[in-house]
């Protein structure tokens, strides 16, 4: 109950902030030069307006976790409304949890409405959208929860511009962690292989929420895959989760 | 006052640099066309640096090269024709329509066979499965090159795949019977004949097939022609001539029951009619 009211304000608060619509606009204004860019091409245009689309949606939508999210905690604290808050029968750990449904709940929402134009798009051009474009939607937002849970850990200590910088860098690290494997498989066995494989590991893999390619050229998935990715992000939200509620139980408001 | 003095300064500064663009466009600068392209990395590094979206990333490099491609301004664009789609490949090696654009960019544009179908072997490379990319080499070198041979490995490897379409073994057939392989490319014409429900196809077939015979029948007739000759240093007066004399055992006749039509003053010998009018 208590995390669902803090959930809520953080909506409310959310979709008020003119940033979410300023991407909303580049997300359109993107969706639509899809649309001009497949005239360009040479071939099948549809693959075009998907991929351009599907990029848009995830960069656009991190972009949305990683400004929002990385001022929720800092914010509260820069305007001490944190001291009214902490002060009333609510714990640290559903402050946090209830910030990051609030985010989520807001990233839903600018998702489906982004979708909703992408869709329009698609509609306009081939008439059909295939099932696998769900699929792909679908990992796109639990990659954007996963950003979000970074974003709030980062704000639970630092300030939103240094946030947003580790965030982003969480992200293209999250996209680059693969190029460790063939790394990897070059080393010669011993320590540093050791330690290599141990990073490889521990180092978020976003590349396991991309689907884009297999949906564009309608590519066979393993159901282990979906299943297997899906567990993985969660944990990992899960993960990060902890590990902010963690720092913010540490944090001194005195 | 200062609210209207505002407004005037941002139309004035607006028009301002409206007009200082117009004019900086009509200034001629030095450009080297094409300079741009030796900074492309390579496909691997490229993936690398799009950060889970080498597909739109491909799209784009695939949609640049296009437009620079024919760019006639620029001599030597074709230089680097297959390092860009290699990138490309690199990427989104799934996409299927840069293989056959760079290929055709390399045939008509660039008149390089070679890159052409460097191109064509990348693709059928990353997609074993597509029967599109031998099938395209195989017209090329057929078309191009009257290169039959290269022809008919091409269009074998993409009979070989599953799902190609029946038209490439009669290409492949046909390929055979350039080569002058009249017994393969026979027997080949008589399956496609037997097999196929299709009696558009089953005319092709047959078509070829008397096409095939004339030709094995034209070569043995021609041989006694020769023998007799030499022989008698000259041409007989009608092909019965080559039977009394029995450097034949009879004369052949075409797949319809005709006689071949013979010219005693060249030694030519021809079909009654033309195979594809029968």
């Amino acid at each position: 109950m208590k995390i669902r009211a803090v959930a809520l304000n953080t909506f409310k608060e959310a979709i008020r902030d003119r940033i979410l619509y300023l991407l909303l606009f580049f997300a359109a204004v993107s969706f639509i030069l899809s649309r001009l860019l497949s005239l360009l091409t040479v071939g099948d245009k549809t693959k075009i307006i998907i991929d351009a689309g599907l990029s848009s949606l995830s960069i656009f939508g991190v972009l949305m976790a990683i400004l929002m999210g990385t001022g929720l905690v800092y914010k509260e604290i820069d305007k001490k409304t944190v001291y009214t808050l902490l002060s009333k029968p609510i714990s640290r750990n559903q402050f946090i949890l209830g910030k990051f449904l609030g985010l989520i709940i807001t990233l839903f929402i600018m998702l489906l409405v982004m979708t909703a134009i992408f869709f329009i798009i698609i509609l306009l051009h081939s008439g059909t959208i295939s099932w696998k474009l769900f699929v792909s939607l679908g990992f796109v937002f639990l990659e954007l929860c996963l950003i979000t849970s970074v974003a709030l850990l980062f704000s639970c200590f630092s300030t939103p511009i240094l946030s947003s910088i580790f965030s982003l860098s969480f992200y293209l690290i999250g996209h680059l962690s693969w190029g460790l494997e063939t790394l990897i498989k070059k080393m010669s066995p011993g320590i540093t292989k050791i330690l290599t494989q141990v990073a490889y590991t521990l180092l978020p893999d976003l590349e396991n929420f991309n689907f884009k390619t297999e949906v564009v050229h309608n590519l066979p998935i393993q159901p282990e895959m979906f299943l297997f990715s899906f567990f993985y992000g969660i944990t990992y939200t899960f993960f990060i989760l902890m590990l902010a509620m963690l720092v913010f139980r540490k944090r001194d408001f005195i | 006052m200062q609210k209207k003095v505002l407004a005037l300064l941002l139309i004035i500064s607006c028009g301002m640099f409206m007009g200082l663009k117009v004019i900086t466009d009509k200034i001629p600068r030095k450009i080297i066309p094409g300079a741009s392209i030796i900074y492309i990395p390579s496909g691997k590094y490229l993936k690398f640096a799009s950060f889970g979206h080498s597909s739109l990333l491909a799209d784009l490099i695939y949609i640049w090269a296009i437009q620079y491609f024919s760019n006639y301004s620029v001599p030597e664009r074709f230089q680097y024709l297959s390092h860009v789609f290699s990138i490309i490949s690199e990427l989104d090696p799934e996409y299927l329509d840069p293989y056959q654009v760079g290929a055709l960019i390399a045939i008509y544009d660039a008149r390089d066979f070679d890159t052409a179908i460097d191109i064509l072997e990348l693709g059928l490379k990353k997609n074993p499965e597509q029967w599109i990319f031998p099938w395209q080499a195989g017209h090329y070198a057929q078309i191009l090159l009257k290169d039959f041979e290269l022809a008919k490995k091409y269009y074998q490897t993409a009979m070989e795949i599953e799902g190609s379409p029946p038209i490439i073994k009669r290409l492949y057939s046909n390929a055979i019977y350039e080569l002058g392989d009249y017994h393969t490319a026979w027997k080949n014409w008589l399956e496609i004949y037997n097999n196929s429900d299709d009696e558009r196809v089953k005319k092709i077939a047959s078509n070829h097939l008397y096409r095939t015979k004339a030709a094995m029948d034209i070569q043995k007739i021609t041989g006694a022609l020769k023998e007799y000759q030499n022989k008698f240093n000259r041409l007989p007066e009608k092909l019965a001539d080559l039977v009394a004399s029995r450097f034949l055992d009879s004369v052949p006749q075409d797949l319809d029951g005709q006689d071949y039509v013979y010219d005693s003053d060249t030694g030519e010998i021809e079909t009654a009619v033309i195979p594809w009018k029968r």
